[in-house]
């Protein structure tokens, strides 16, 4: 890279750079995000040292209603595992569980956590131990409300070598701890009729007392219990189960209130020794989760069937590279075009520069990405590809953007001037700095748009830790930028560029209107999300961004008192600028029950009744799905072989964040729509590719019966 | 001795007014299986007492939950198959009450045993959860086998492996299945009380 370049660069990697160690917080895993609850690993000190015992733990956060089960699940339901994966040498404890609370469904009893849970245990290091640590946790749990649903994550925390201090979560480990259950030092005994008889100082105080069994079956888990005191005795009356024997140590956790009404959690064991029980954590084989330890997604698309090594690189690089094929990067697409034709007059080197700036654009907007994606997933949003397209704020901004490309375009003002306040001048900008904000642009617009082979990428990325997350970016960037350094490279192609000339001009006329019909789109997909008032508020914005235009332009052509003429230009575009970032948030979506409507239950609901489904996730920001929807799907030809197959046809709108969407494309291993999938009567799902034609969907769908 | 506690905790559960416990009164096995009627996904009525005389299968099913999915990949049909190959009769019962996960009407259920290829002696529709509740059944899916004598011979789980993982089922000591056979050879059941795993039975509140 020529020495200017790498000077205009290095501030911006070194922004970059500095970044990225913040985001991946020392103590704390990237959580597993499910609509059910959001999961992590934590340690209670930020650092390692050789032969120390670290406190870890998995941390449940679960939405109102979501449980998960204690050692004991009571009559249904099952404890979660956790599997370690540390360096050779080191030991694990069992979990430390904390109390559990009754959860009485009808005639079923079960024992459960929910709300907000740390499980925590010990790992013991071996005495030889040096650098960093990277400790790996595969964990399966059954979360339940109405319905329960197996769920799987793994967990990654690195840590670096140093003393052991507590770290920021030390305080949540310390609450557990507090709260976990007391082993009493009462004389514990129980008699033949499943009597539990409770005998020292305070016994004879309890007010009340639950009693949770650890082993299944060992009293009938539902059944009332009688509390009798006197004295210093308390009898507790159970119900033997199917289990019970009083011959065997009958152990558990008692919820008992003393004589100050406050409620306590007690450890009771009519054992003198401890009681062994198979253990819930366990030491994996091996130190590292090997790539396709990678817990598969439920469906495999063929772009998916890895996530280890190099595949998630090579996907995503092809995936890059197919974006420059799609609908979304049209508009885009002009402004490159543009940038071609002027670069085409200049000298092959200067043309390699050029490219190398746009590459570089393209590839630092998608480690910028990665960042925000790292960001996201570490607030515990559920961040897809396309996200940022469902905030209406980012919608009306770049409606707003692209109008005033647009007005530039149109020649109603000129940048290169002092006017730089929106990307569009950037990226309109000449030279080196111009061509790498045409690279920053073309990602933000082709955002929405997932080329084939990008949904496994994305997936693996978000499983993976930020470091390979950040390279898969870079892959989709440099996929993305390919085309256009090739063209710089081979002189051959490039020598073939138009020559400039007058005709420049018109076509940077001509390709105002391509970004006005963008922004006409935006605009329509705003409404879709924010409905009249957010059109509304976008209109008044693109009204302001024509008149600070306007106001430029004319202090530009040389009208008296021209910084009174920009003074107003900017104040106008500050109003704008308040008119979009107060754009109504999402409307409620209305209950999903009408006819055609995806929901997870009556996909389950149809599939059950036998019935073919096809499923199209959709998003009205998408315009790969309108294409689809436009060219196949509402065809004729399609509407009558659904129609003769009793196909149903399901549709999920993406428009909004919507969590069950959300789950459903992850379930198929892609983060982004559009996503088809046909559901065969009673066969396995199949997924169509993202590009549909009449022919591709008649293809995957049966021969008629 | 076992049943001797067994009588006692009873009594004293009666003794002490525990109405509670009657919430729980599965039938012990040993004991007289209780008699019930159902209707099955044809409309007809079935009643316990048909089969006198004849080995009798109860498996409670609903097909939303993941551990009765990971039986229906196949090793479910096995066993049902097998199981009436050999004799028996096999009834499958849907508790889940209208609303809640797997609740199903009798076309839908016939629809969906075919595309399974499940092959029940009868799928009976129990929505008010009275079949399933005289025989405290829990999860889905939980076993039962009735022996000729009808006396409960086996009440509890599919397998010895709580998963919902299907690789589980290979490693899994096949409880149900070895009951099943105990009882059509007439021997006595090796393990006759086990420990049902699945999801909560969806009973109406």
């Amino acid at each position: 890279m020529p020495p200017h370049i790498t000077a205009f660069f290095r501030p911006l990697l070194v922004t970059l750079l500095s970044l990225l160690p913040s985001l991946a917080p020392a103590a704390e895993s990237a959580p597993s995000t499910t609509p059910r609850a959001t999961v992590s690993l934590l340690s209670a000190s930020d650092a390692l040292a050789p032969g120390q015992t670290v406190e870890l733990g998995l941390h449940f956060r679960f939405q109102p209603g979501w449980h998960i089960y204690w050692m004991n699940p009571g009559d249904a339901g099952q404890a979660p595992r956790i599997e370690v994966f540390a360096p050779a040498g080191s030991t694990v404890g069992d979990l430390r569980w904390p109390a559990p609370e009754r959860h009485v469904d009808g005639p079923i009893t079960t024992f459960v956590h929910q709300g907000d849970v740390l499980l925590p245990f010990p790992l013991t290091l071996p005495a030889t131990l040096s650098g960093p640590t990277t400790l790996s946790v595969k964990a399966s749990w059954l979360v339940c409300k109405d319905i329960c649903i197996p769920e799987e994550g793994v967990f990654r925390l690195e840590l670096p070598a140093g003393a052991a201090v507590p770290g920021s979560d030390a305080p949540l480990f310390e609450a557990a701890r507090a709260a976990a259950p007391v082993r009493t030092d009462w004389q514990v005994s129980v008699d033949a009729a499943g009597q539990l008889t409770l005998r020292g100082a305070g016994a004879g105080a309890l007010r009340s007392a639950d009693f949770f069994p650890a082993d299944w079956g060992r009293i009938e888990h539902g059944a009332a219990q009688t509390l009798t005191v006197e004295g210093d005795v308390a009898r507790i009356a159970l119900v033997p189960g199917a289990e019970f024997d009083a011959a065997r140590p009958l152990e558990g956790v008692l919820r008992a209130t003393g004589a100050d009404g406050v409620e306590r959690a007690l450890w009771l064991s009519t054992a003198d020794q401890p009681v062994t029980r198979l253990p819930v954590v366990t030491l994996a084989a091996g130190d590292a989760l090997p790539p396709s330890g990678v817990p598969a997604p439920l469906a495999q698309s063929p772009a998916t069937g890895e996530t280890g090594g190099l595949w998630p690189l090579l996907f995503a690089f092809a995936g890059g590279l197919l974006l420059n094929l799609m609908p979304c990067v049209f508009p885009v697409l002009a402004i490159k075009a543009l940038s071609f034709a002027r670069a085409g007059g200049g000298e092959s080197s200067r043309v390699r520069q050029q490219s190398l700036a746009y590459c570089a654009g393209v590839v630092l907007s998608f480690v910028a990405l990665a960042g925000l994606l790292l960001a996201l997933r570490a607030a515990g949003s559920q961040a897809g590809w396309g996200f940022q397209f469902q905030s209406p704020v980012f919608v009306a901004a770049m409606a707003t953007l692209l109008f005033a490309i647009g007005l530039n375009l149109s020649g109603v003002f000129d940048v290169g001037g002092r006017l730089a306040s929106a990307g569009s001048g950037l990226a309109e900008r000449g030279g080196l700095a111009g061509s790498f904000f045409t690279g920053v642009l073309a990602v933000v617009v082709a955002t929405p748009c997932t080329a084939p082979f990008m949904g496994g990428a994305i997936a693996a990325a978000l499983s993976a830790p930020a470091i390979v997350t950040v390279g898969i970016f870079v892959a989709l960037g440099l996929g993305m930028a390919l085309p256009y350094l090739l063209l710089a490279f081979f002189p051959a192609l490039a020598r073939r560029m138009p020559k400039p000339g007058a005709w420049m001009e018109r076509l940077k006329q001509a390709l105002a209107f391509p970004m006005y019909g963008a922004a006409a789109w935006l605009v329509w997909v705003l409404s879709q999300q924010s409905g009249a008032d957010g059109v509304l508020h976008v209109l008044v914005a693109l009204l302001l961004v024509a008149l600070a235009a306007w106001l430029a332009g004319s202090a530009q052509r040389g009208a008296p008192r021209a910084c009174l003429w920009r003074a107003a230009a900017v104040l106008t575009l500050v109003v704008a600028a308040l008119a979009v970032g107060r754009t109504p948030a999402p409307q409620p979506v209305a209950a999903a029950s009408a006819d055609g409507t995806y929901s997870p239950q009556r996909l389950a609901d149809l599939r059950a009744s036998g019935k073919p489904v096809f499923v199209n996730m959709t998003a009205a920001w998408c315009v790969t799905c309108l294409m689809n929807e436009k060219v196949a799907l509402s065809t004729a030809e399609v509407q009558a072989a659904f129609a003769a197959r009793g196909i149903v046809y399901l549709k999920g709108d993406w428009t909004r964040a919507d969590p069950d969407i959300t789950a459903f494309l992850q379930s198929h291993g892609r983060d982004g729509v559009p996503l088809y999938v046909y559901y065969p009567a009673g066969g396995q799902p199949v997924l169509l590719p993202q590009i549909l034609t009449p022919g591709v969907v008649l293809a995957h769908l049966e021969p008629q019966p | 001795m076992k049943t001797a506690i067994r009588h006692r905790s009873a009594l004293l559960a009666l003794v002490l007014g525990l109405g509670a416990a009657l919430a729980h009164a599965a039938p012990k096995v040993g004991e007289p299986a209780p008699a019930f009627s159902a209707v099955d996904s044809n409309g007809r009525s079935v009643k316990l007492t048909d089969f006198a005389g004849r080995t009798v299968v109860l498996e409670w099913t609903n097909h939303g939950c993941p551990y009765v999915q990971k039986w229906y990949q196949g090793g479910m049909q096995a066993l049902q198959k097998a199981s009436t190959g050999k004799g028996a009769v096999w009834l499958t019962v849907l508790s889940s009450a209208p609303g809640t996960q797997g609740h199903v009407d009798g076309p839908t259920a016939n629809l969906m045993m075919k595309e399974q290829g499940a092959a029940p002696t009868h799928y009976l529709l129990d929505p008010e959860g009275r079949v399933g509740r005289a025989y405290g059944a829990q999860v889905t899916p939980h076993m039962y086998v009735i022996a000729p004598d009808g006396r409960l011979a086996y009440a509890g789980g599919i397998d010895s492996i709580a998963s919902a993982d299907v690789d589980d089922i290979a490693k899994a000591e096949p409880l149900a299945r070895l009951a099943i056979d105990a009882v059509l050879a007439g021997r006595p059941v090796a393990k006759a009380q086990t420990r049902p795993y699945g999801c909560s039975v969806k009973y109406a509140n």
